[in-house]
């Protein structure tokens, strides 16, 4: 193909709008009225939305039974569905704080999406530890608070590690997010000429006035919370992965999940991240924003947590086996060659080998390869906690407590019902908000920034 | 913007040679020394710093091979630095030697005693051990000479080919990288407790490895530039990225280190908190809570401030400490099989530190004394010397 | 010269990052103090052109941090391990690994909101609506894609007596480093004493309308709602309760009373009421004397009759002086009644006693009196028992 100069950076935003066109680009999707293609999208999720509500209802009214578990597979598609969402929720968290302490300006144009799919990908996965319990209205008793019952929670349970975890990471994410809006908010209000709105951004941009005393403790203040998320988007998901890990399940206690577990969230998020952004781009005409060079980069890192998570594979398989204990060993055979085989094999295709293909520059460059690769890596990683979280309870020490796990359609509406909840709040969020941070594209805009006076 | 970078290619001062020659051989005497008095401690002190040789020398060239891969800058003005630190690779069969003859006093599992033992035998046998010690040894010295041959070609013809050449080799090395530094982590150090496993262990060595290749990095990086030797000029800027760099794998060694022991804790399986346990009696308890605080909590505090980051002298300092706590940590992870009773600190001990601190200071000196210390025919060079955060 | 208003500073607008950088370093070499720079993003070396010292937000996340750390680890291991302790697992009750990912999540989150509260409102004293700046052009311009500097007019080198200000020094200063638009901005009547104070009435009043309704809801939702199945733990269920109402039997009562002359299960009437004398002569005690029916009647003589007769039945009971002292039970006159005398007694009261039939079963009487009579020997007793 062409050839790099690497002596040449490349540009992070391609094209030559200027500044003022930036404002006016990137809030006319709050200001003009939907049009028929953002009406279909909205059905369609609230439809998705609608079927899980049934399933939900049925689940509440009835009891689990209304779902496929059973003893020994207590957990199956509820925490498969709360590991695979809070998975995805840390791509948006890795995009606007890691890459930001690794000063990657490219996180510029997409940090804003990614941070609000975070935000709702943690509200849906918030769903299933609720919902799964036999009496979702006791779920308060989580919480240790002082009551007459002489209980206080037992902190040393993952389960209740998980409930910290996964709010905080939710009340940091939206804090992170309300932060990087600010400014835009402030933007939106000046330029707006409606009452209402005017009102709305009024409060919300907390009076904002760009003032560089204020930039100043704003840096810092985006640096402190970059990095407390880094660490607390690593925290949640090895809390996360504690919650097999911690058991003596063969197959569940590894003490490589926590990595193992944080390399897939990241690989399953940005798939699913860098899949909404090939439309995002395509519908609102952001493609010198959200560039090719960005989504390449994207799938660099795809390829990257993929590799991670094949390389767990491996060891753990390798070193099931060189433990010489039958019930480990036994588990990777059951899994190949058990029940859930096609299960295992389409998470280990989907998973080592597409995303290998990612090596190829073309296959990286190429629109609708890559698309197509994020939907398989999203069907795999699903996969992946489904057979862990299965086959491992399904078939564990004593042959006469096997028990098959079938799916039923309520399972199966609540996980599409999952994808609606989470999508809907998406489509609000483009028309309500601007979804590219207009002020960090804004810095690192070719010619923005000053050229003298910044020798150290 | 295309200003030349001027590289003035200046003699490292021969004291530093004398240096490495004293402590090459005041360590070698120790070692040797130490041998005739007591063969298995000394082996076991061998493995110590055999295994961090192979941390200093394979992660340089990690290091090398992901800047490659990343295409970051900002390393590029001082990635010299850490070739020249990988050529430790080279000479590690001399360091290995002593253990591959002495393989059935250090390791239990070339007497297999029960089944259990048996089932691992596939695996931990002498024959296929050795194998692998040559085959991952090869791989790393291969890709070594391809990857620095293209990097010092570079210097005379600006070739950028070479770079795209490089990056292949590095992408192709990432996975080998992986697999060998995993599997001679669990061949050197895992199977000292043959019945003990660890899903996780490689990755341990490998967040150990990183920071010691960092640290080593950082401190010739630092020692060189403030005296001039790197004209380019290195900037608070690159001396920030490696102190938050360093800063960063200091908490994921930590955050690696935690689960494996949480796990272990919680499951409560005996098979696997026999090994935790063997490191809390006796002695051994003070010692591992000192790892922590020398591994984690003084390096944590030394390097979380801005300022500290920037600072020449702090990285300096918190580099050599970061080496020191590596060592310690190495030292945790095989002594303990050797001596149950607790810390065992003697003339030996010192041996094979003098011996490798001349090793990497006299394999630096020769390279450096024969290639330049800056890759002046990278194309990157210039956006890496402005390189500013 | 000017109408009503007052003016709150000057602006200008520059075009370029690298005017504005060069602006500010003038203004402060100029000596101005009061001035600040707009920028529609964080321009690089702009903090270092005005000299701003560093932010000190990070000892703000680090004390909070730290603090919350600490916190969390003592108040988990309270709960774990003193205020209700329990064994989970066979761990220890005070078990720091486990509590370590609640430390460090709580220690985010703390540190987290306590930063971005503190700039929020100490070092911006947002929310502030008001500013005189909002609703400008110059606001429009900057927020947008130009860079301006606002000198406020009470900046100490523009001051003048009789609170009049040096309009030209400003002007001339704005000119010379090439600002375009240069305009004044006024204050607007109401925000021209405004003051963003935390202890501001209508916040506090706001703090305590969100107080009373979060203790309003929390009260509904836990004593209202919580009390409608299925969350009433089952308090309302279909059996029959002592005393509700019911059409099982007439008078829509659930209940009735025995039938008269219906006889306890387990036990046989007394027809001895009033006739203590005759049941002396009548009865037999059944319980045969053995170390475990003195054991028992000890037992039960210590709860039910050491109150008023004392321990040792010789009338020192704790009760004295608070109620009529019965007479010792070691006299002669209650030595010499049958067993069967002293249960007509204790079935039927005497006196001031009241009866502890209802205390005391038919055999648990006959162990008391057992008892009694070993206190009575010991009390009685003659040198032939000692030995």
């Amino acid at each position: 193909m062409d050839s790099v100069d690497y002596t040449v950076e490349i540009p992070v935003i391609e094209g030559k709008t200027t500044l003022g066109e930036f404002d006016e680009l990137i809030s006319r999707p709050t200001i003009t009225n939907p049009d028929r293609k953002y009406y279909i999208a909205l059905s369609i999720s609230l439809s998705m939305l609608g079927l899980g509500v049934i399933g939900l209802t049925l689940t509440f009214y009835y009891g689990i039974g209304m779902w496929g578990n059973n003893i020994p597979v207590a957990w199956a598609f509820d925490i498969t569905n709360f590991v695979f969402w809070v998975g995805i929720g840390h791509a948006g968290t890795l995009i606007s704080a890691i890459l930001f302490l690794l000063r990657q300006k490219w996180r510029t144009g997409i940090s804003r999406f990614a941070e609000g799919m975070t935000i709702f990908a943690v509200m849906t996965a918030g769903i299933f530890p609720i919902i799964h319990l036999g009496r979702p209205w006791l779920a308060g008793y989580l919480f240790p608070y002082p009551n007459q019952h002489a209980l206080w929670v037992n902190f040393t349970s993952p389960l209740v590690w998980d409930v910290f975890a996964v709010s905080t990471y939710f009340t940091v994410s939206l804090i992170f997010w309300y932060v990087g809006l600010i400014p835009d908010l402030a933007v939106l209000r000046e330029r707006t000429v409606n009452k209402i709105k005017k009102i709305i951004y009024s409060i919300f941009s907390l009076g904002w006035r760009f003032s560089n005393r204020h930039w100043q403790h704003y840096d810092m203040v985006y640096l402190i919370l970059a990095g407390f998320a880094t660490p607390l988007v690593l925290s949640v998901h090895t809390i996360v992965s504690f919650d097999f890990a911690v058991s003596i399940l063969p197959g569940w206690h590894s003490t490589i999940f926590p990595p193992y577990f944080v390399a897939g969230a990241v690989f399953s998020g940005f798939a699913i991240v860098q899949n909404v952004l090939i439309l995002v781009r395509k519908i609102f005409n952001y493609e010198h924003i959200i560039t090719l060079n960005t989504l390449e980069r994207m799938n660099k890192v795809i390829l990257l947590t993929g590799s991670m998570v094949a390389y767990s594979y491996l060891m753990e398989m390798f070193i099931a086996w060189y433990s010489g204990i039958q019930p480990e060993r036994f588990v990777f055979i059951n899994r190949a060659l058990g029940p859930y085989a096609i299960e295992f094999w389409i998470m280990v295709s989907c998973n080592v080998l597409f995303p290998q293909l990612f090596w190829f520059k073309k296959i990286r460059r190429s629109i609708k390869m890559m698309f197509a690769i994020g939907i398989f890596v999203n069907v795999g990683m699903w996969m992946e906690r489904f057979v862990i979280i299965v086959t491992s309870l399904s078939r564990d020490f004593l042959p006469s407590s096997w028990h098959h796990f079938t799916p039923t359609w309520v399972d199966f509406s609540i996980l599409i019902g999952s994808f609606g909840f989470f999508f809907t709040w998406l489509l609000l969020f483009t028309k309500a908000l601007p979804v590219v941070s207009i002020a960090e594209v804004k810095a690192v805009v070719k010619g923005s920034q000053p050229t003298h006076g910044i020798h150290s | 913007m295309s200003k030349s970078i001027e590289y003035v290619k200046k003699e490292l001062p021969h004291e530093i040679k004398t240096i490495g020659y004293v402590l090459l051989i005041t360590g070698f005497i120790i070692v040797i020394l130490g041998y005739m008095t007591d063969i298995t401690r000394s082996l076991y002190n061998n493995i110590i710093g055999f295994t961090f040789l192979v941390s200093i020398g394979v992660g340089s060239l990690f290091f090398v091979s992901l800047e490659y891969i990343a295409g970051a800058v900002w390393s590029t003005p001082f990635r010299r630095i850490i070739e020249f630190l990988s050529s430790i690779i080279v000479i590690l069969p001399l360091i290995v030697l002593p253990l591959l003859l002495n393989v059935n006093t250090i390791f239990g599992w070339t007497h297999p005693a029960d089944s259990l033992m048996k089932a691992k035998a596939p695996y931990l046998n002498i024959n296929f051990f050795i194998v692998r010690v040559i085959v991952f040894w090869l791989f790393w010295v291969g890709f070594y000479f391809l990857i620095m041959k293209n990097s010092v070609k570079q210097d005379r013809t600006k070739d950028q080919f070479l770079t795209k050449a490089n990056i292949k080799l590095a992408g192709i090395f990432m996975p080998v990288f992986a697999v060998t530094i995993s599997l001679a982590a669990i061949d050197w150090l895992m199977s000292l407790a043959p019945k003990w496993f660890s899903t996780i262990f490689g990755v341990y060595y490998f967040s150990g490895t990183v920071l010691a290749a960092l640290a080593t990095g950082t401190i010739f990086i630092v020692l060189l530039n403030e005296r001039g030797y790197l004209t380019s000029g290195l900037k608070r800027d690159h001396y920030y990225s490696l102190g938050a760099l360093l800063f960063a794998f200091i908490n994921f060694w930590a955050y690696i280190a935690f689960s494996q022991f949480l796990l272990i804790w919680y499951g409560n399986l005996p098979e696997e908190t026999v090994w935790f346990l063997a490191r809390w009696h006796g002695d051994w308890k003070l010692f591992s809570i000192g790892l922590l605080v020398i591994h984690f909590v003084v390096p944590y505090f030394g390097l979380l401030s801005q300022p500290s980051k920037m600072n020449p002298k702090t990285l300096l300092i918190m580099s050599c400490w970061i080496l020191f706590a590596h060592y310690i940590d190495l030292y945790w992870l095989v002594m303990p099989n050797f001596y149950k009773e607790g810390i065992i600190f003697g003339w030996i001990e010192l041996g094979f530190p003098i011996l490798i601190a001349g090793i990497i200071i006299l394999v630096f000196y020769y390279r450096a004394s024969r290639t330049n210390l800056v890759a002046i025919g990278d194309p990157k060079l210039e956006r890496g010397v402005d390189f500013r955060l | 010269m000017m109408s009503n208003k007052t003016v709150y500073s000057y602006t200008g607008i520059f075009e370029t990052p690298n005017q504005i950088v060069e602006a500010a370093e003038r203004a402060v070499k100029e000596g101005f103090t009061k001035y600040d720079v707009n920028t529609p993003y964080p321009l690089h070396g702009m903090d270092r052109a005005m000299k701003l010292p560093p932010s000190k937000l990070g000892y703000v996340a680090l004390i909070f941090g730290l603090s919350a750390a600490l916190a969390t680890a003592l108040v988990l291991g309270w709960m774990s391990a003193i205020d209700y302790p329990l064994v989970v697992g066979g761990k220890p009750l005070f078990s720091f690994p486990a509590y370590v990912p609640v430390m460090f999540e709580v220690t985010v989150l703390t540190a987290s909101i306590a930063t971005v509260v503190a700039m929020l409102f100490f070092f911006f004293k947002l929310p502030n609506i008001g500013h005189p700046l909002h609703g400008t052009e110059y606001m429009k311009k900057v927020s947008s894609d130009k860079y301006g500097i606002s000198i406020k007019v009470n900046d100490p080198i523009l001051i003048l007596p009789n609170n009049l200000f040096d309009e030209s020094k400003v002007v001339k200063f704005l000119e010379s480093v090439g600002a375009k638009d240069i305009t004044p901005v006024y204050w607007d009547e109401e925000e021209i004493n405004y003051q963003n104070k935390i202890l501001d009435p209508k916040f506090m009043a706001f703090l305590v309308a969100v107080a009373i309704i979060t203790c309003a809801v929390t009260y509904f939702s836990l004593n209202v709602l919580m009390n409608i199945t299925p969350f009433n733990w089952m308090v309302e269920q279909q059996k029959l309760s002592a005393q509700q109402n019911s059409n099982v039997f007439k008078n829509n009562s659930g209940m009735l009373a025995p039938i008269p002359g219906t006889v306890d299960r387990n036990s046989m009437p007394y027809q001895y009421t009033g006739q203590p004398d005759s049941a002396g002569k009548i009865l037999i005690n059944p319980i045969p004397v053995s170390s475990e029916s003195l054991r028992k009647g000890q037992i039960k003589f210590d709860i039910y009759c050491s109150p008023c007769h004392g321990f040792y039945g010789n009338g020192s009971s704790r009760l004295n002086g608070q109620f009529p002292n019965p007479p010792t039970l070691h006299s002669d006159k209650i030595r010499n009644w049958t067993d069967a005398r002293i249960f007509a007694v204790i079935t039927d009261g005497q006196n001031v006693m009241p009866s502890y039939s209802s205390q005391l079963t038919v055999d648990e009487r006959w162990t008391v009196i057992n008892y009694l009579r070993s206190l009575q020997r010991a009390f009685n007793a003659k040198e032939s028992d000692v030995q």
